[in-house]
Parts: C-alpha cells; sequence; structure tokens
C-alpha cells in the first residue's frame, strides 16, 4: 500500500480546487445566516494579528504605552465580535441541523474550536495585567484544582497561562479551525430540510 | 458551471466568489474594530497589592498576616496541590462522596504559608538589614511550642481589633504577644516599602527572575481581594467573571458556567466548583455529540426556525415547480 499515493487521490477527490475555492453554490444559500461563519473567521484573524503584534512587544508594554493599550483595546473588540459571531455561527448551524448528510465531523470539529477558543480567551482575560486577571487568577484556581487539573495546569504561574495563551492553545485553535473549513469544504454546504419529512437524508 | 459535489446536483446553483466575500468581511469587520477600539478602549483596573494594602490599611494587613501565621486563613489549611491542611485538617479540597480528583497528583505547588508568607520573609529582611533583633524574634517564635505560638497569635488577634493607626504606623497596647508583635510590625514595614512581593516572587521561580506569581497573588487571595471584588460585584455568587469593568462587555461566553453557581446545589455544594466543572464537561460532550444524540438531533427539525432561514428556497421551489 503505497500511503503518499492515497493521501493524493483521496485528496485530490475530496479538497479539489473546485471544492476548496468554490465560484458557485447551491440556489439556497441567500441568507445572512451564512456570513456569520466567515464574519467568525475574520474576526479571528484581527485577534491573531493583534495579539501577535502584543506578543512581539511585551506584557508590560500592551499594559502602559498608549499604542500597547490601543492593540490591547483592538484585541477586546475582536475578540468580542469573535465570540459574537461564532455564538450565532453555531446557534444557526443547529437550526440547520447541518450535521446531515455525512457533516458529523464538521460539527464535532466545530463545537471543538468553540472550547478552545473559551479556554484561550480565559487564559487572555488572565494576562491582562490587572485587576480582572489577578482576581479571577485566584478565584479560577478552586475550579482547576477542584476539577483536578491541578497536575497539569498552576493557573497562578503567568509564565504557563501567558505560554498557553500566545502559543499552545492558538495553535490548536487554528488547527482544529483549519481541519473545521476543509470538513466544510469537502461536503460543502448542508441542504435545506425537505418539506416532506420522509424525504429527510440523516 | 461546475459545481463539485456530484451528489448533490438536485439543487440549482448560483455564482458565488469565496475570496471576496471573505475579503469584504475582512476590510469591514477590520474598519468597524478599529474604531471601536479607539473610542471605546478596554476596560482596565490597576491591580491590588499587598505594598498598596500595607499603606491604605496596616490593620487590614496585619490581621491578613496573622491569618498565615495562625492558621485560620484558608490558604494555610487549603490541601492539595498547595499543601497538606493545617495541623491535619483540610478546607481547600473539593470532593463528591470519595470522588476527589484534586488530591489525584498530591503538592505539586507546595506553599507553607507560616513559613514562605511570614517567618522566611522575615529572615531575609533580618539578614539584608542586620537587624539581629529581627532574627532572634523569628527563632524564638519557631523554636516555641505550638500552643505558646497559638497563645501569642490569640491575643495578639485580639489586640488588633483595639488597634490604632498613625500614618502608616500600627500601634498595639502591650500585651503578651511574645515576639509576634515585632513579627507583624516587621512584616508590615516589609510590605509597605514593596519588598515583601519580590521575595514571595523569588520563592516560586527558585530565585530567579520568572513568571510564577503564585505566592504573591495567594498571600491576597482570601478577604483583601474578596472585599474589594465584592464592591465591584464580582464575586462568584453576583456572576463574578461576567462582568467586567463598568460598562463593558465582559466574557459572556461563559455565562452556561456562570449561572450554575446562583442556584442549588452548585451556590450551596463545598464541592461547587467541582460540580460545575463536570456539569459543564457533560454539556459540552452533549452539545459535541448533539448529530447522534436520539430527540435532540430531531429537534432542529421539529423547531420551525429553519422554514425562516431558507424561506427564499422554499419561495424558490414553489414558483418554479421543484
Amino acid at each position: 500500500m503505497n500511503w503518499t499515493k492515497q493521501v493524493r487521490e483521496h485528496t485530490s477527490v475530496n479538497l479539489s480546487w473546485d471544492r476548496l475555492l468554490p465560484s458557485e453554490q447551491p440556489i439556497y444559500v441567500s441568507s445572512l445566516v451564512y456570513s456569520f461563519g466567515v464574519f467568525t473567521l475574520s474576526s479571528l484573524v484581527i485577534v491573531i494579528a493583534s495579539g501577535i503584534i502584543m506578543a512581539s512587544k511585551d506584557p508590560v508594554w500592551y499594559q502602559f504605552s498608549s499604542l500597547g493599550a490601543y492593540l490591547r483595546s483592538v484585541h477586546f473588540w475582536s475578540v468580542q465580535a469573535f465570540f459574537f459571531f461564532l455564538t450565532l455561527h453555531l446557534v444557526a448551524q443547529f437550526f440547520m441541523s447541518s450535521w446531515r448528510e455525512g457533516r458529523g465531523a464538521t460539527w464535532v470539529l466545530g463545537v471543538l474550536s468553540f472550547a478552545i477558543s473559551v479556554i484561550t480567551a480565559f487564559t487572555g482575560y488572565l494576562s491582562r495585567g490587572d485587576f480582572f486577571s489577578q482576581w479571577n487568577q485566584v478565584q479560577s484556581k478552586d475550579a482547576f484544582n477542584g476539577a483536578g487539573l491541578d497536575g497539569f495546569l498552576n493557573i497562578l504561574n503567568n509564565g504557563q497561562v501567558y505560554g498557553l495563551h500566545i502559543s499552545v492553545l492558538p495553535l490548536l485553535l487554528i488547527f482544529l479551525v483549519g481541519l473545521h473549513l476543509l470538513a466544510v469544504r469537502r461536503r460543502g454546504v448542508v441542504p435545506p430540510y425537505s418539506e416532506d419529512k420522509e424525504r429527510d437524508v440523516e | 458551471m461546475n459545481w463539485p459535489y456530484p451528489d448533490e446536483r438536485r439543487f440549482p446553483i448560483k455564482d458565488f466568489d469565496l475570496i471576496k466575500e471573505g475579503t469584504v468581511s475582512l476590510l469591514l469587520l477590520m474598519v468597524v474594530i478599529l474604531v471601536i477600539a479607539a473610542f471605546a478602549g478596554a476596560p482596565y483596573r490597576p491591580t491590588v497589592t499587598n505594598k498598596d494594602i500595607a499603606l491604605n490599611n496596616p490593620v487590614f494587613f496585619a490581621q491578613t498576616a496573622l491569618g498565615y501565621l495562625d492558621g485560620s486563613d484558608s490558604i494555610a489549611s487549603y490541601g492539595p496541590p498547595y499543601n497538606h491542611g493545617w495541623q491535619g485538617q483540610t478546607t481547600g479540597v473539593q470532593s463528591i462522596a470519595e470522588f476527589h480528583p484534586q488530591t489525584w497528583w498530591g503538592v505539586p505547588y507546595p506553599v507553607q504559608p507560616v513559613q514562605d508568607f511570614i517567618l522566611t520573609p522575615l529572615s531575609s529582611l533580618a539578614t539584608a538589614s542586620h537587624n539581629s533583633i529581627l532574627k532572634d524574634a523569628v527563632q524564638v517564635y519557631q523554636t516555641s511550642p505550638y500552643s505558646q505560638q497559638m497563645r501569642w497569635n490569640a491575643n495578639y488577634k485580639k489586640a488588633l481589633s483595639t488597634a490604632k493607626v498613625v500614618g502608616h504606623q500600627l500601634y498595639i497596647i502591650p500585651g503578651d504577644y511574645g515576639p509576634v508583635d515585632y513579627l507583624m510590625q516587621s512584616e508590615l514595614a516589609m510590605a509597605q516599602s514593596g519588598l515583601l512581593s519580590g521575595v514571595l516572587n523569588s520563592e516560586t521561580n527558585q530565585g530567579v527572575y520568572r513568571w510564577n506569581v503564585q505566592n504573591d497573588l495567594l498571600f491576597l487571595q482570601g478577604k483583601p481581594l474578596h472585599d474589594k471584588a465584592k464592591n465591584l460585584n464580582m464575586l462568584g455568587e453576583q456572576w463574578g467573571i461576567n462582568h467586567d469593568e463598568r460598562a463593558y462587555p465582559g466574557p459572556w461566553w461563559l455565562t452556561p458556567y456562570t449561572f450554575l453557581y446562583q442556584v442549588p446545589p452548585w451556590s450551596v455544594s463545598p464541592a461547587g466548583d467541582l460540580m460545575a466543572a463536570y456539569t459543564v464537561a457533560i454539556l459540552f460532550l452533549l452539545l459535541m455529540f448533539l448529530p447522534w444524540i436520539p430527540g435532540l438531533n430531531r429537534l432542529p427539525r421539529i423547531l420551525p426556525l429553519y422554514k425562516l432561514i431558507w424561506r427564499g428556497w422554499y419561495r424558490y421551489r414553489k414558483e418554479h415547480d421543484l
């Protein structure tokens, strides 16, 4: 069995350019609902871009310099936008039951991305360096300890929290979102329910 | 037209520009966010340090420090992952029946408040300032029997309730405190100078300049931070983390989690954190495996919202008799 050949043949069918960069869509793709995903992704791009600039300087810079504070503000509002559109996207996809017709993996990857986003954002709130960080750090220690995560995570160690926030978790998130997008493109957009329940394809 | 999903030819297709849609959405959002960020700014409230508390409220600071010396503070008796409790009693371990995952890892982040928060910093201060009285006071305290230490602490605790403050100086009526008054006065002076944080931080970073602020944060984690958080409506039972500064939106996406802390049994159980964590984990698994959960996966079919989302398509189909 030739692994290379198998991967090539599999991807050339399932992830052809026609699927990755479609220039057509089914006619039912005509609602604002379909923009929530792309807006979520756009917000994520701004979150990452502003985060990279902040990480290239240092936490004291974004805490005390005016340019740093502005970048922190961009990061803050892009995170708000990200979760706003993510929530709309998630709720809309639920009501469209977009896991139908072989799209279960797309749904699972999306939900996993959501979970990693929540944890990433939390470590970001703890990296702000203000009272909010300080307070939520000491508050959340009981939750992390109680849940049994204390063997891995010392939430009072800023080195670990910051490292998770700017490297480990974003890389994981980008990986999951990448797979989610590939899964979406592989299967295409979920078709509407037929009006006849008997003709549903699960 | 080149539609790449041959099994779905049951729908007519139309022109679509993925890259254009992505670019327009990105640029649009970028403008909106850059403008909002410029006008609204981001929330920020300065941290509370032990120096602030020592300067602004010396009595409160001394009460906090004494809580470490007499073991009445919750960190002194916390248990894993920080210590084995106080005199065999642990107050920080959450458990449901015999399930207490908190204890599985032993004590990976050791904190002994009497030593780490009081006696070690004071020994450093005594050495650095050639203060033999302080050095002797530390030694007398350490070598005294436990019952004697607790008697001094209890007397001092009582005296603190009638203590006077002039400027930043703490005045205690004379009494049987052994070395405790001198220890507490020295701890207060050390905190007021800002040096206490330095020593606490060096303890958790193996003496080098690193990022672990565990002991510095734990020193304040009890009443000092709780009192301040309460004034800002940031306690757990006040929806805690959902609030941010003033009118700024907080991390509202944590609402399902913080909601648990407002209602029994999570809000009243001593193992509330443990229960909340595992409740959220179960809810998350339900969400993740929703497509395969009978009943739940048919919910969107029963709720008529899909008719609204695809109303254009249903109209089109009727008009074209598809």
